[in-house]
């Protein structure tokens, strides 16, 4: 894959989000995007069209993250008011509401089967909340984190999350071990490669470092852009040729993977970029700000 | 109330507590009538006529005596009834008449029976019941190849009798004849004896009888008759124990059958290892039966009890007596040996006395012991002292040892013959070194009357004690010195060369010390160490020092290390120059040492490498480069620093693992097997109470119930139900109270103990409130104040527990108001139950109450007005969309913390724009607020809860919903809907009234939080 094939065309600006939009997320199938902000919605476009289709509004205060799950069918949410919720898609409403974090919750996922929702708090916890069950307990509550945690992944068997406290931490629960790998820097997001081989750290010291999951080494640290004090997406592309991630002045970069040589970068909103994400098959991203749009980028 | 309360003088009133009475006269009432039959045993009391409860006295048992105050058994006085003992003949019981006795009773009768106490014990009962008693105990302890109780005629007592006692004082020994040089005296004595012994036991008299045997066969020999007689008697002092068979040998197998001093050796071997005490007693005895044995073993073929009992020898009895003349010859020489030993008391072991014809333990039969034994223990004279030697010593140990040591050693002694006792003085000797004076002193008192510890009160063996025992000491001091050595180890050495030549008289040098604190003056310092060498060994140092130059940029710091090079090879006075550096902090020399402590030893391995030069160089750049973390703290800051980023460097990223436990729904969720399957569950986890106060409880978790539309859900645990119901009733009266004290997480039961009454009155009352009766409302009253009380007990165990809690009662009577305005609507609804089932109990509340809160009311209302503007927000975007969560408790809530957060949440995010816009939707709500119920009750029955009500009406409601799922914990709902409908009011409300105030307090902190962090990064 050339650099030429990155996106870094603006295919169309999404707008609707009234104030900053804090996380935009393709849908399994890249097909539509989910955004939400601080305006206390969650609005679904179809980025390729660049059409708003619906916007769930429940959140008492800025929603931080959203996922949807693989069949699309449902959503968690969370946000401020230190809740996750649980979504119906095409009703709009909310099905279950998950208290039981103290503080603001940064990140949430849907694990594979879309049966538990991890979410990952500024109270230093990670919880597991079961979505087939009626209660609305959380099912696991892991705080061995000692700073807020702010981002989570799952792969099939493991809860990969980054805390403030510089360390990125894979919970394997098929064996039931903690890797803690401890990079030093706050960790503002972490994601995973499509390989799963390596995850992908967003450091506040404006720095991304690939950490090789095995072995727990930082294979390449990606430097170019400003990150030191907002939380900002990152990830790879769908090739895992390269990395992108946004900056806090509002550019875009592209990093290749191997050399961490800065591919590309253009200037893609007028304030920070809070949010990338790639499309899964095709050269397409999206990108929030907090400038308010959703802008997409294909080549 | 009992008479004997008339005798004493009692000021003021007592209180008499009117229930206790009416309860006490019902019980007794209830109890004529055989009502308490069904209660359990141990909750029915005993009562008179008038209800009072029988009394023991305080000593025995107060009220609770006996067995729940009747007989003292569950049996009471039945007979034990008949078993028949033919299959299980092990088990059967004796009965005596102890079996049917109280304790108290049969305390008595013990009491009643008369013992003699150990000290005025004149012919041994005592002793013998004792002695039973132990050999019972011992054969329980004891491995015997011959199983079952011992025989009591067997055992027998082993303290001596007054008698013996008595002749023991007046310097008689057991063995010896009691003579004297008048005959009819010496009579006397033995008739004395005779009677002790006679006392013992029958069996005694016949071992008597048996021992006098011999002498009578003897009886020929004119010279020796009566002392002989003399001996035999007090020889065969039956003091024999039974000696269980221990070995593996066959049954009347001897090993030692033709070897009997050899039995003597491996028992003494043997017991070496059991307690000093108790094997001494044992081995007297042995000595006997040994003796025995020995006589007896060559003529017959001798059973393994043969040694045992002095029945065997009955049986063989004429065998015996020719044994016994038999040895009798080999032993006259013997006899007279120890006859003349009696002349010299000292030397004599009491072992060896007690022997049957005074057979020296370790002799073999027709050997003589040596007067004096040729075993010494060998000894070096200390070294010759010069005349004009100077004594200049500085001990580090404590003081005491060295006096200890001064005392002039007693003069060797030879140990006594006897082995025995040679072990029992020196293990007297060892403890008394170990634990002192006192221990010599105690058992000297306890061992007064023993003749075996005679050589404490200066009798046989003393001198070899005080021998013993000062070496001991002096062992034991070196011991602990080196301990203290061990400690204090660098200033053990503190003896330089210098000092030394001083001592002895050599011309000091002129350059000490001091002269290695130059670089340049290595050579002095090579002649020093010359010198120095003569007396230490410095292996290495000399050549070290030539390459030792790693400080060479910090003078100072050189000549410390030289220093410390010295004092770590060559060993020298530290402590004065320690302090040289004395500026620099404890921590800083600390790591200096640490400093100083690798250079050396990289400089000593770099000479073993012999490429000196380069590896100190290696040395230098490594502690540059922070590969080691002994850098100077103070002198080279820039460094440092520069330093730590390195260090991060290799440090990150770090690896770590821990063990995890993922809860088995989680694996099974995802689709895993559990890791952890069939294992125990974890410990619980330890939280420790600030975490509890500073985060919401699981306990708040677990009564967090979520809000949905759906209908379908399983319905939540009473118990669950019964901690909502509670806990929303308790955050009425105080909020900030409840939210603290359920962090501390309260058991639930304690609400429930508080304030199960009031809930109990409500499900009356919601049974009942369509119809209008006073008593209720006086109930109700009762119950307001009751809550009242709760809420001031809430605030107190607040402020216990180190709490801010506002005072907050005005509020609290508030909430018992606030339905006010609103009851006649609810009398309108009155119709529906279901819906309303309790609405009449705030009205009667406010009826107690109403006089005092009004203005209390308004006052707050005010407060709430304005927070509610806010919070209205939130409500705009409800009324526009489908399905609005917000309830009209939340305002009510966030209004009251409104009170204290206000301002907090004034400043916070974007309402700012919504004021306006709230505010006209309020006011809009207001207008359609009478109107509202009908909607409101409509909307409920299609399970959606639409608050579009004022806030007066919001309020209200919010009260009924509050009402509606405390009752609805206590008893069961029969609608499906309703419990919904109510669970879903009372998870929100909770929810709510916990996350209010504590939010916005935590997002202020948050705020600053996060900033900090911001900060820092920056």
């Amino acid at each position: 894959m050339s650099v030429a094939d990155l996106p870094s065309k603006e295919a169309n600006v999404l707008k609707g989000h009234e104030g900053a939009v804090l996380a935009a997320r393709f849908n399994g199938d890249g097909n539509y995007c989910l955004s939400c902000g601080k305006d206390r919605t969650i609005r679904l476009w179809n980025p390729h069209r660049g059409i708003h289709i619906k916007t769930y509004k429940s959140h008492g205060r800025e929603v931080r993250d959203v996922h949807v799950t693989p069949d699309n069918s449902k959503l968690c949410s969370c946000g401020g008011d230190r809740q996750v919720f649980y979504w119906d898609v095409s009703t709009g409403r909310v099905i279950r509401k998950f208290r039981g974090h103290d503080s603001e919750v940064n990140a949430v996922k849907f694990n594979e089967y879309a049966s538990v929702v991890v979410s990952a708090g500024y109270d230093r916890s990670l919880r597991a909340w079961d979505c087939r069950s009626h209660s609305t307990e959380p099912i696991q509550i892991i705080d061995t984190f000692s700073d807020s945690v702010m981002s989570v992944c799952l792969t099939k068997t493991e809860i990969i999350a980054g805390s403030v406290d510089g360390t990125v931490r894979t919970f394997d629960i098929r064996i039931g071990r903690e890797i803690s790998d401890n990079l030093g820097q706050p960790v503002n997001c972490v994601s995973m490669s499509n390989d799963g081989n390596c995850i992908l750290a967003s450091c506040l010291d404006s720095t991304l470092r690939l950490l090789d999951r095995s072995a727990g080494e930082v294979l390449q640290e990606y430097k170019g852009h400003t990150c030191k004090s907002y939380k900002m997406d990152c990830c790879l592309t769908n090739t895992d040729a390269h990395v992108t991630g946004g900056s806090e002045d509002g550019f875009i970069f592209f990093w290749d993977l191997v050399d961490a040589s800065v591919v590309s970068s253009f200037r893609a909103h007028a304030s920070v970029v809070t949010s990338v994400s790639y499309h899964p098959k095709d050269n397409c991203m999206i990108t929030a700000s907090v400038d308010g749009t959703i802008r997409v980028w294909k080549t | 109330m009992d008479s004997d309360e008339e005798d004493y003088v009692f000021f003021g009133t007592p209180i008499e507590r009117e229930e206790e009475i009416t309860s006490r006269k019902k019980k007794s009432v209830a109890e004529a009538s055989g009502n308490l039959r069904s209660l359990v045993p141990w909750k029915q009391e005993v009562r008179d006529e008038e209800g009072r409860r029988r009394f023991h006295g305080a000593f025995t048992g107060g009220y609770s005596a006996g067995y729940y105050n009747t007989v003292g058994s569950k049996e009471g006085w039945a007979p034990q009834s008949f078993t028949s003992s033919r299959k299980s003949r092990a088990e059967v019981k004796q009965q005596s008449i102890f079996n049917f006795l109280d304790d108290d009773e049969r305390t008595e009768m013990e009491g009643r029976s008369l013992g003699t106490s150990l000290q005025f014990d004149t012919f041994g009962f005592t002793a013998a019941e004792i002695a039973r008693k132990q050999a019972e105990k011992e054969q329980q302890q004891r491995p015997s190849a011959i199983p079952g109780p011992v025989p009591d005629e067997i055992v027998l007592p082993a303290t001596e009798s007054i008698g013996v006692k008595l002749l023991l004082k007046m310097g008689w020994r057991h063995g010896h004849s009691i003579r004297d040089s008048s005959v009819n005296s010496q009579y006397d004595a033995r008739r004395e004896a005779r009677k002790a012994f006679l006392a013992f036991s029958s069996d005694d008299t016949k071992a008597e009888f048996a021992g006098a045997e011999p002498g009578k066969s003897e009886l020929e020999n004119i010279m020796e008759q009566p002392a002989n007689n003399d001996a035999q008697s007090s020889q065969s002092t039956p003091v024999y124990v039974l000696n269980p068979k221990q070995d593996l040998h066959g049954l009347g197998y001897d090993p030692f059958k033709h070897a009997p001093e050899f039995r003597e050796k491996k028992r003494s071997r043997t017991s070496g290892n059991r307690e000093l005490g108790s094997r001494k007693a044992f081995s007297i005895k042995d000595n006997l039966f040994t003796s025995k044995s020995g006589k007896v073993a060559p003529g017959f073929g001798i059973g393994a009890l043969e040694e045992l009992d002095d029945e065997d020898e009955d049986v063989y009895a004429s065998g015996f007596e020719f044994e016994d003349t038999y040895v009798q010859e080999i032993e006259e020489p013997l006899r007279l040996s120890m006859d003349s030993k009696e002349k010299l008391p000292l030397r004599l072991s009491i072992d060896s006395k007690q022997k049957l014809g005074g057979k020296e333990q370790g002799v073999l039969p027709g050997f003589k012991v040596v007067s004096n034994s040729e075993y010494h223990l060998e000894r070096f004279d200390p070294p010759v002292i010069p005349k004009d030697f100077v004594p200049y010593h500085k001990f580090p140990g404590p003081l005491e040892i060295d006096n200890k040591r001064a005392d002039p050693p007693p003069p060797e002694v030879p140990p006594p013959e006897d082995n025995n006792l040679r072990v029992l003085i020196e293990g007297v000797a060892t403890l008394v070194a170990r634990c002192g004076k006192l221990f010599e002193d105690l058992s000297r008192e306890k061992n007064q009357s023993n003749p075996l510890f005679c050589f404490l009160t200066g009798g046989d063996g003393h001198e070899y004690y005080t021998r013993k025992l000062w070496e001991e000491r002096q062992k034991h001091n070196d011991h602990t010195k080196q301990q203290l050595d061990g400690k204090s180890s660098p200033s053990v050495q503190k003896m330089t060369a210098e000092s030394r030549g001083k001592i002895l008289g050599e011309k000091p040098l002129e350059r000490s010390a001091k002269d290695l604190s130059s670089s340049v003056a290595s050579t002095d310092v090579h002649l020093q160490f010359n010198l120095s060498d003569t007396f230490t060994n410095p292996a290495s140092f000399s050549e070290l020092l030539e390459i030792a130059k790693p400080f060479k940029d910090d003078l100072v710091k050189q000549e410390r290390f030289e220093r410390f090079l010295k004092e770590k090879y060559q060993g020298g006075l530290r402590s004065t120059d320690a302090g040289g550096a004395s500026n620099m902090s404890e921590a800083a020399r600390a790591r200096e040492r640490l400093d100083f402590e690798a250079a050396a030893e990289s400089i000593e391995k770099a000479k073993q490498g012999k490429q000196s030069q380069l590896s100190v160089q290696q040395f230098i750049e490594m502690s540059a480069t922070g590969g080691l973390h002994f850098t100077p703290g103070g002198l080279e800051p820039a460094k440092v620093v520069q330093d730590e980023d390195l260090t991060v460097k290799k440090v990150y990223p770090k690896r770590e693992e821990f063990q995890w436990r993922p809860s088995p729904i989680l694996c099974k969720r995802f689709d895993l097997i559990d890791p952890y399957m069939g294992k125990p569950p974890p410990a619980p986890r330890m939280r420790s109470k600030m975490d509890s106060l500073i985060f919401t409880s699981d306990f708040v978790k677990a009564t967090n119930v979520e809000e949905t539309v759906t209908a379908n859900r399983e319905p939540l645990s009473v118990s669950q139900s019964n901690a909502l119901g509670t806990s929303i009733e308790v955050a009425d009266k105080e909020i900030e109270v409840t939210v603290e004290v359920e962090n501390v997480e309260r058991p639930v039961d304690l609400y429930k103990a508080i304030f199960s009454d009031d809930s109990d009155d409500e499900i009356e009352e919601s049974s009942l409130n369509q119809v209008d009766d006073p008593q209720k409302k006086i109930e109700a009253a009762n119950t307001t104040l009751n809550r009242l009380i709760a809420g001031d007990f809430l605030e107190s165990l607040g402020k216990e527990l180190g709490l801010e809690v506002p005072p907050d009662p005005p509020y609290s009577t508030n909430k018992a108001m606030a339905p006010a305005p609103q009851n006649d609507t609810f009398d309108a609804n009155t119709g529906d139950v279901n819906i309303l089932p309790v609405e009449v109990k705030p009205s009667s509340m406010l009826n107690a109450i109403s006089g005092t809160s009004t203005s209390q009311w308004v006052a707050h209302s005010k407060a709430y007005h304005q927070q509610a503007a806010q919070e209205g927000r939130l409500q705009e975007d409800e009324l526009i969309h489908g399905n609005p969560p917000r309830s009209g408790s939340k305002i009510v809530e966030t209004g009251f913390s409104g009170n204290k957060f206000g301002e907090v949440k004034l400043v916070k995010l974007i309402q700012e724009d919504r004021k306006a816009k709230t505010s006209s939707s309020r006011h809009q709500n207001q207008s359609s607020g009478s109107s509202s119920d009908d909607e409101r009750s409509r909307k409920r029955a299609r399970q959606h809860r639409h608050r579009s009500s004022n806030s007066d009406s919001d309020s209200s409601t919010d009260h009924r919903d509050r009402y509606h799922s405390r009752s609805r914990g206590k008893k069961k709902r029969s609608s499906r809907e309703k419990s919904s409908s109510s669970r879903k009011h009372s998870k929100h409300r909770k929810h709510r009234t916990r996350d209010s105030p504590s939010r916005s307090s935590r997002h202020g902190t948050e705020k600053e939080r996060a900033e900090a962090k911001r900060e820092k990064q920056k």
